[in-house]
């Protein structure tokens, strides 16, 4: 009896086998598809504009430089004044986005999460609203909103069109992780002799933390990386974001691949950054402990 | 330490009464355990008391100050929750003093209260702990220390013990008399665990259906049930309830089965099912007054073996008795197999009697 279950368990086992590196297999061509990418940016940026373009490829740069690092760094000749510039608009437009996105969706979040009043439902669907369409789709309305209210050629205008896509999905994710924090913990707190708020800020704030820092990357990434409403709410050239102002690497006769590829990778340092400081928030299980099931 | 008066309280959602005009008193230093099924209401009630939730119409009133409208910081009140609700992010020594510094009180005095209670729950060693380093009980110890780490009116608590195993929840049943019996403390107390209620209660209120059904001490609740819901809720096994029939043999008042026994009756119990609105009867008897016999004899009945459960110095039988069944307790000697015919004698002068149509106790006065 004995030896018949051994070998059933142990066919079993030969099948998880094969799904587990079926499953590795998998991963690493995943990570082969998004990593290899970016490998070929970073090795292009150190590259001569000439062995960039050069064919068949030079898969390791034969003079590797960092030419393009110092001239986009520079602020002394007019490359460099403008990429930094456009890096310095894009991290305020973010930065205020995010601020902004976090300071309404917090209450917003809490509010949907704990509160039950009339048209509850309804609002916390319609927040999603807006992002049921493509971007591209309120272009022009948002275009002449902005018109409308002066706002055209400033980043006021950016900070506002990201909000209405980063606010609702943010409210969205917040409500998840305030359902999560058992209500017990706040009513404890009443009882202990906090008012409502104060549960709220010396509770339940601390055991969101994960949730907020999770929300602010999402909001930062997003408005960080958005592309199509920078180009066409902003005309000045000392007002552009990064995601326009590369594109200034590009003109008709030669494209400066070595050039770009640098400033694509500069572009990321901020947002990989933002995670490896933020990262060790999301593996700590922060309500363990809280209540017992 | 206070008494809690409710008043007529009413909790509505809707059109569905959480709790129907629950009026009771519990007085300074009682122990009393609010007990009901899953959702009779008596967790309702507890939050009402805390102000957790609000009131739809009623009083409460604590000491001698009417609560109805204050915050539950105002109420004088401490609360242990069913699941903790220990703040995960604080230590121990943080848990237990976090009410005190919400009132503020200078910090030595906190760090000397703290470590009284934790000294009293046996939990010193604990104090640098987060709650997620903590077993359940050891958890459930905390909750406790949070609740008695200053001095309330009033102690509220919500199916303490549920969480825990059965061996420790045994344990902590008796710390929490105990605690009970040193600190004079009054105490609200839900379970749905009625042997919890019978044995650390002074009082107990037995609640269905969002109304109170009875308010008395474990053992009158025991011994006098006011109807049938709360003579089969409370004691285990459940009290048997076999409905029956009034009818008369030679003048003798008798209660008759469909399927043509009849028992004959006391006089006091005559006297009793004469007050009832029909003449449908329901017989209860609890376990262990209930005789029986192999053979027939004078004033049994007959019922047929359902299953038998040793359990070691008692053996409980269940037996179907005019369609019912029945629970009867036998010593270890006794042995019946399942399917046996057997005669069950009745105690008169311990079996309830139900009207059958208001399932209220017959009374004989």
């Amino acid at each position: 009896m004995s030896s018949v279950g051994n070998a059933v368990t142990r066919r079993g086992r030969k099948g998880v086998d094969g799904w587990r590196w079926a499953g590795r297999i998998f991963l690493l061509i995943m990570v082969l598809y998004t990593a290899l990418p970016m490998a070929w940016m970073l090795l292009t940026s150190i590259k001569s504009g000439f062995a960039a373009t050069q064919f068949p490829p030079q898969w390791w740069p034969s003079e590797p430089t960092l030419a393009s690092y110092q001239k986009l760094l520079d602020p002394q000749n007019s490359v460099g004044q403008d990429f930094l510039r456009f890096f310095w608009n894009s991290f305020f437009v973010s930065t205020v986005t995010t601020a902004l996105a976090v300071a309404v969706a917090v209450p917003a979040a809490y509010a949907f999460s704990r509160f039950r009043f009339p048209g509850r439902q309804f609002l916390f669907f319609s927040v999603l609203l807006r992002n049921m369409f493509p971007a591209v789709i309120f272009l022009v309305p948002l275009f002449i909103l902005m018109r409308w209210l002066g706002l055209v050629n400033t980043h006021g205008s950016l900070i506002l069109t990201y909000l209405t896509f980063g606010l609702p999905l943010a409210i969205w994710l917040l409500k998840g992780f305030y359902d999560n924090i058992p209500v017990q913990l706040e009513q404890a707190a009443r009882i202990d002799g906090a008012t409502r708020f104060q549960a709220f800020l010396l509770i339940v704030m601390p055991l969101s933390v994960p949730g907020i820092i999770a929300t602010a990357i999402y909001s930062f990434i997003g408005a960080w990386n958005e592309y199509i409403y920078a180009a066409t709410f902003l005309t000045k050239n000392d007002q552009l974001t990064l995601p326009v102002g590369i594109q200034r690497f590009f003109s008709e006769n030669t494209t400066d691949f070595p050039g770009l590829m640098a400033a694509s990778f500069l572009m990321s340092v901020p947002v990989v950054v933002l995670f490896l400081v933020l990262q060790k928030y999301f593996v700590r299980a922060l309500t363990e402990g809280a209540v017992k099931h | 330490m206070a008494q809690v008066v409710l008043k007529d309280l009413v909790k509505t959602y809707g059109s569905v009464y959480a709790a129907k005009d629950v009026s009771l008193t519990v007085n300074d230093g009682e122990f009393v355990a609010l007990v009901g099924p899953s959702g009779c209401g008596k967790t309702t009630t507890l939050n009402l008391v805390a102000g957790l939730i609000p009131i739809t119409s009623g009083d409460i009133v604590i000491g001698d100050r009417v609560v109805n409208d204050l915050d539950p910081k105002d109420r004088d009140i401490a609360m242990v929750f069913q699941n903790y609700a220990l703040y995960p992010q604080k230590t121990v020594f943080q848990n237990l003093a976090f009410p005190l510094q919400m009132r503020k009180l200078p910090k030595a005095e906190i760090e000397a209260k703290v470590r009284e209670a934790a000294r009293v729950l046996d939990i010193t060693h604990l104090l640098e702990r987060r709650p997620r380093e903590l077993s359940g009980g050891q958890q459930q110890r905390v909750a406790l220390g949070r609740a008695l780490v200053r001095d309330p009116a009033v102690f509220l608590m919500d199916e303490p013990l549920s969480n825990l195993d059965a061996k420790l929840r045994v344990q902590m049943r008796s710390e929490i008399k105990r605690f009970h019996q040193d600190l004079k403390a009054t105490i609200i107390y839900v379970t749905h665990d009625q042997l919890e209620a019978v044995t650390m209660a002074d009082k107990m209120a037995v609640m269905n259906g969002g109304l109170l059904q009875q308010y008395d001490s474990p053992a009158n609740v025991f011994a006098n049930p006011v109807n049938m819901f709360v003579a089969s809720f409370i004691g285990s096994p459940a009290m048997s309830l076999v409905p029956l029939e009034v009818g008369s043999v030679d003048g003798h008042t008798v209660l008759k089965s469909a399927e043509g026994w009849t028992l004959p009756l006391s006089e006091r119990n005559a006297r009793k099912v004469a007050t009832a609105s029909s003449r449908k009867v329901v017989l209860g008897a609890r376990h262990s007054t209930i005789n029986l016999h192999k053979t027939q004899v004078d004033g049994t009945v007959p019922a047929k073996v359902y299953t038998v459960e040793p359990t070691g110095d008692i053996t409980f039988v269940q037996a179907f008795l005019a369609g019912s069944i029945v629970n009867i307790s036998l010593p270890p000697t006794v042995h019946v197999a399942p399917d046996e015919m057997v005669w069950l004698e009745f105690d008169q002068d311990r079996i309830h009697l139900f009207d059958g149509e208001t399932e209220m106790a017959l009374r004989a006065d």
